[in-house]
């Protein structure tokens, strides 16, 4: 919203020396978000007024001519192209330096003495839109109406020496009370102690006089009050200069007197206003809900449908107006119009909120009426419009009574405010005194505590903070701290006990794992959407069962809340592709499911996988096997136990597929598998080799872990002999090491599998396998004699596994 | 006069420059007929107490040359060790060659480690890590936050709502837009005192752009106790900013803001200076927590008051590592990934 000084100044004395740096920064920690300070005349600089005393042709050009001008301090020779320049006349002329923008298009540029056509030309003389206002008429802006010497800056001179204080809307979501001029000046005049100045208002009416338009008010509950008053002998016509200016330098348009005076008073006081022309109201006015399917044309030609819950003004035979929204075009104000009845009234802010979002019209009255405006201010803004009008029209008269019509019941607030609270709060000592000079200056009214001792002040909220803003002791520290001044209150530390804060061990635990993964094991944590789609879900072997889906999604890419955490992963891989041919991806996140409960089951998830190009030996599944068990390592987990997976998940392959499980729980806790072909080939990834892991770590967290023990380092030398056998390719090597094992369980120490071969010279269906086999006692040094016997029990068992040994 | 013979000696060592030299000083001194020798021999000629006197004297001449000479010994053979090291070229320009590289070196998300830098500086001022789901139901969302169902808040706050049916109590569930529902279910575990903050996903029904993003993370801030104020809340904020930007003289101001969840309510602007530019920029919205709110969570207002803070970890993240574009945070490309 655009603050006009000017404007301001009506109000409230501004020092003509304001910094408005400072003033900005001011307005900003004490009341409200200033988004910008715009100086309106500085885009005049080096603009003057200036008189054309003589015309002469131009040798060279038969469109050009060259003009003598007065600016002031002297007169320039000025060539001008524009044909509706005469002698005497009072013009606009760009000196240089001025920033102008040729034609009114294009970009600005700085105005030089320069020779047009071989003549001097010192300056412009300029059309409106070369300077930013709008053209009126053709050729160069004729400003004899104004009575300016020559000289006279042009912002001056157009009323452009304003200054605009932009506030940032959204701060004063909770402020009604700020949406005009004269509460801004009231907020200005308590942060700069500066008194604030009466408004006149008109208050002659003769409630003897006949009610000219009947006003019904049906739907009660909308609508807490509404007044109107009748005034006949106008004269519909342009605005004049004060009026004008006033809206057209806050960056409203200038339509005519009477509509301007309704929009002047809403820019004013924070109420909007409404001007019917009394002779297009058939009937009397009813302020009702609008019937399912009832239409209105609205002021910019609108078409618009409404619905019962949309209150509207109409008359007995067709809606007017939809109520603090928007008015209709048939009962406008137009040039002929010479009778108005005015409205002003209070709305109810939520029925109008919604209103306007259904119906998708934001205006100026939108915007205040859902702040939940003051019913007394209805009244206020219609007596001070009739003295505008009548000021604009002195013709004009009030023919009406003033009707008005209310729902409400306005109690003065009281609130018992406990000073030594607030002083806590804020965090600085805030004596009764201090209160009652800090509140007086927002018209809040103070009575002090009857003892010295205590601290209990009684306020009286004035009626326009009393709405929604200031409803108990809280809302009252606000006033007084912002008051006071932020900035004052000092900064200090809590005193904390000695005792520390509860660890979070589970968050502690998935940094760690982050660690792991990133730092030890060469993952890269991606980070996805919560959400992916049915088709991305489908696409990983997944349905749509046990989904949670959005109502409201935005995107169809982002319809359903994931279940696992690996198609978006997928995806991400898939993309990763054009620039990379191998990595490895996790990531740590929320999946939910939906159960038979209210709130879905959200778990704490780590997915990963390994991306191998297909040119790679290395099996994927390997890398994530190994992944894992390194994990389980870290996270001394030892209870898991691994094996086929019986709950195999549909993106595995189902060969290819193991897990880790909870004894306890049966649980798969962990699983891994490599990616199934078809699901590969879904998402672009069948010219890679893909393994994946899930780990649910909602379930892992709370597993019991073991503790970390030194085992002695053996004194004794330990004996290590190799074995190489040929065994039928699908027997698994699990079986063949527990045959090791087996053939001295206590001499045995270590088998290490270090060559695994398949191919030339190996018989079809068979593979051949390599261990080295470490023995080694803890009380004595071993001799030849004693292994031996351990290795021939080794042949002999793997014998009778069907091997063949080969050395 | 053996005191000059060995500051002679010692001369002799240190202008040696080649053990080869070095090795010719010792014949000199202490081969068969080195002069250190020849001295020794002529003690068998002396006097008793002479003998005695003359012995020590020679003794510590030869202690002398012998410290002397092995430790130039040592410098000389490691200054001829280094010459011929430094004579073999090598290139230190070089990377390792390894076909493999790119599955070795991983990274952490930048969210990931914005969000543990948070929780540790929150941590070391005794602040408790908590955290709650991001599927939430309207009540704990809005309600108990004193949003009550027609609160212009809650289009402010657009929201992703769920397909699901709706609970008496808890209304919708809808994707949390905030994590202040946490404050709530941490009041109603564990009451009062509390200390937490609540870093975590959230969610806004905003369409995306290079600056704003249906998922973003934040972080809450909670302290619940007797007599907290305003003015704790500017020393916790003052002492965070300090430590996180490593800047001991962070330039806040507060000014009145409005969430209908505090009373007062306040935004911390923080001056941010890049260069000769500094400008004001917007990163912590707080305030005293409502009344309201306590008694949402089962807290006597009149017992227990507080002060809460959120801010965005996605936008300081941002700014930290001036990352310009938010759809770089969800893109998984290894090209920004690897940069972390």
């Amino acid at each position: 919203m655009k603050i006009s000084v000017n404007w301001l100044k009506n109000y409230v004395n501004i020092d003509p020396k304001t910094d408005w740096k400072t003033f900005e920064e001011l307005l900003t920690v004490r009341t409200a978000e200033v988004e910008e300070i715009i100086n309106l005349s500085k885009s005049y600089d080096n603009m003057v007024i200036g008189k054309i005393e003589s015309i002469s042709a131009h040798p060279d050009a038969d469109k050009l001519r060259v003009t003598q001008t007065n600016v002031g301090s002297e007169t320039l020779q000025i060539v001008c192209g524009a044909s509706n320049i005469f002698e005497g006349q009072t013009v606009a002329v760009a000196l240089s330096g001025a920033m102008v923008r040729w034609h009114g298009e294009g970009d600005w540029v700085e105005i030089k003495p320069t020779k047009v056509r071989g003549v001097e030309s010192n300056g412009m003389i300029c059309a409106a839109s070369e300077i930013g206002l709008k053209d009126e008429i053709d050729g160069i802006m004729d400003l004899s109406h104004l009575k300016f010497k020559p000289g006279t800056p042009l912002a001056e001179a157009l009323q452009k020496d304003d200054v605009l204080i932009d506030i940032e809307n959204k701060t004063l979501t909770h402020r009604p009370d700020l949406w005009g001029h004269y509460g801004m000046a009231r907020e200005i005049a308590a942060i700069t102690d500066e008194k604030l100045k009466p408004l006149t208002f008109y208050t002659q009416y003769n409630q003897k006089l006949p009610v000219i338009v009947p006003v019904k008010v049906e739907a009660k509950e909308l609508c807490p009050r509404y007044l109107t008053v009748t005034i006949e002998g106008i004269k519909v016509e342009p605005s004049p200069e004060w009026l004008r200016t006033a809206l057209e330098n806050t960056g409203n348009r200038s339509i005519n007197n009477i509509v301007d005076a309704t929009n002047f008073v809403m820019l004013e006081l924070g109420n909007p206003l409404h001007a019917f022309d009394t002779t297009k109201i058939d009937g009397g006015i009813h302020v009702r809900r609008a019937k399912k399917g009832e239409k209105i044309e609205t002021l910019d030609g609108e078409q618009k449908e409404l619905d019962t819950d949309t209150l509207i003004i109409a008359d007995d035979k067709k809606p007017l107006a939809i109520a603090g929204i928007k008015g209709g075009l048939h009962s406008g104000i137009s040039p002929d119009t010479t009778s108005i009845t005015l409205e002003a009234a209070n709305f109810n802010p939520v029925s109008t909120r919604k209103s306007s979002t259904k119906l998708g019209i934001r205006t100026e009255a939108v915007q205040r009426f859902e702040k939940d405006l003051d019913p007394l201010l209805a009244e206020q803004a219609l007596d001070r419009l009739v003295k505008i009008i009548l000021d604009l029209c002195p013709n004009a008269e009030v023919k009406s009574s003033k009707q008005d019509l209310n729902n409400f019941v306005y109690k003065a607030r009281h609130i018992k405010f406990d000073l030594k609270k607030a002083s806590q709060k804020i965090g600085v000592e805030i004596s009764p005194k201090l209160a009652q000079e800090l509140l007086e200056k927002l018209e809040f009214e103070v009575i002090l505590p009857k003892t010295k001792s205590s601290q209990i002040i009684e306020v009286t909220v004035p009626s326009f903070r009393a709405t929604k803003d200031i409803n108990h002791q809280d809302d009252l520290v606000e006033e007084i701290a912002r008051l006071y001044g932020y900035e004052k209150i000092p900064a200090s530390l809590p005193e904390v006990g000695i005792r520390p804060a509860a660890p979070n061990t589970e968050r502690r635990e998935k940094h760690q794992l982050r660690d792991w993964l990133s730092l030890e094991l060469g993952f890269k944590e991606c980070v996805n959407y919560s959400f992916y789609s049915l088709k991305t879900l489908e696409n990983a072997g997944l349905t749509e069962a046990g989904h949670l889906k959005i109502r409201n999604y935005l995107s169809a890419e982002q319809t359903h809340l994931r279940t696992s955490l690996l198609p978006n992963l997928l995806h991400s891989a898939s993309e990763n592709l054009k620039n990379f041919d191998e990595f490895k991806f996790y990531e740590i996140g929320h999946t939910y499911r939906h159960v038979q409960q209210f709130f879905p089951l959200e778990e704490k998830n780590l997915a990963g996988l390994v991306v191998l190009s297909k040119k790679n030996k290395q099996e994927p599944f390997y890398i994530v096997k190994a992944t894992i068990n390194q994990l389980l390592k870290r996270l001394q987990l030892t209870s898991l136990q691994y094996g086929p997976s019986k709950q195999m998940s549909p993106l595995a392959h189902p060969n290819k597929t193991a897990s880790y499980t909870d004894g306890r729980s049966k649980q798969e806790i962990i699983q891994i598998f490599e990616l199934h072909p078809a699901i590969a080939a879904n998402f672009g990834l069948d010219k890679c080799k893909v393994a994946c892991f899930t780990l649910n770590f909602t379930q892992l967290h709370p597993l019991p872990r073991a503790e970390l023990k030194y085992r002695s380092i053996p004194r004794f030398p330990s004996i290590q002999f190799d074995i190489s056998a040929i065994i039928d390719a699908n027997k698994e090597v699990a079986d063949f090491e527990k045959a090791i094992r087996k053939a001295d369980p206590n001499l045995i120490r270590d088998v290490q599998l270090f060559d695994l071969y398949q191919g030339n010279n190996i018989p079809e269906g068979k593979k051949s396998l390599a261990y080295q086999i470490t023995l080694q006692a803890l009380d004595r040094t071993l001799t030849d004699a004693e292994v031996k016997p351990v290795q021939e029990k080794v042949y002999a068992n793997l014998k009778g596994l069907g091997a063949e040994i080969r050395g | 006069m053996p005191g000059n013979l060995l500051q002679q000696a010692l001369e002799e060592i240190q202008k040696a420059d080649t053990t080869t030299a070095l090795k010719d000083v010792e014949v000199k001194y202490m081969g068969r007929s080195g002069q250190i020798t020849e001295l020794l021999k002529t003690l068998k000629d002396l006097s008793p107490e002479e003998k005695r006197s003359k012995g020590q004297e020679i003794q510590t001449l030869k202690t002398g040359f012998t410290e002397a000479y092995s430790t130039r010994e040592r410098y000389l053979q490691k200054a001829e060790i280094d010459a011929k090291l430094k004579a073999e070229f090598f290139d230190i320009t070089l990377n390792e060659i390894n076909p493999t590289r790119s599955l070795q070196a991983g990274t952490i998300h930048p969210l990931s480690r914005m969000q543990r830098e948070v929780e540790q500086l929150f941590a070391e001022m005794g602040f408790q890590i908590a955290d709650g789901p991001e599927v939430e139901s309207e009540y704990y969302n809005f309600e108990a936050l004193n949003i009550p169902s027609h609160h212009p808040a809650r289009d402010m706050q657009d929201t992703f709502f769920l397909d699901h049916p709706k609970d008496e109590k808890h209304g919708h569930l809808l994707l949390r837009t905030h994590t202040s529902p946490v404050q709530i279910r941490m009041m109603e575990k564990h009451g009062a005192p509390l200390r937490i903050i609540i870093p975590g996903r959230v969610f806004r029904y905003e369409a995306t752009d290079a600056t704003h993003d249906s998922t973003f993370n934040q972080i809450e801030g909670l302290f619940i106790d007797k007599g907290i104020g305003l003015a704790q809340l500017k020393g916790v904020m003052n002492e965070f900013l300090q430590r996180f930007f490593g800047e001991s003289d962070i330039k806040v101001r507060f000014r009145p803001g409005y969430f209908p969840f505090v009373e007062p309510g306040i935004e911390m602007d923080m001056l941010w200076k890049r260069g000769n530019h500094s400008k004001w920029l917007e990163v912590v919205g707080a305030g005293m927590i409502h009344p309201n709110v306590l008694k949402a969570g089962g807290l006597d207002p009149d017992q227990y008051q507080g002060w809460a803070f959120g801010f965005g970890l996605t936008r300081m993240a941002m700014l930290k590592y001036g990352i310009d574009d938010i759809r770089h945070l969800h893109s998984n490309d290894l090209r920004f990934l690897n940069q972390f």
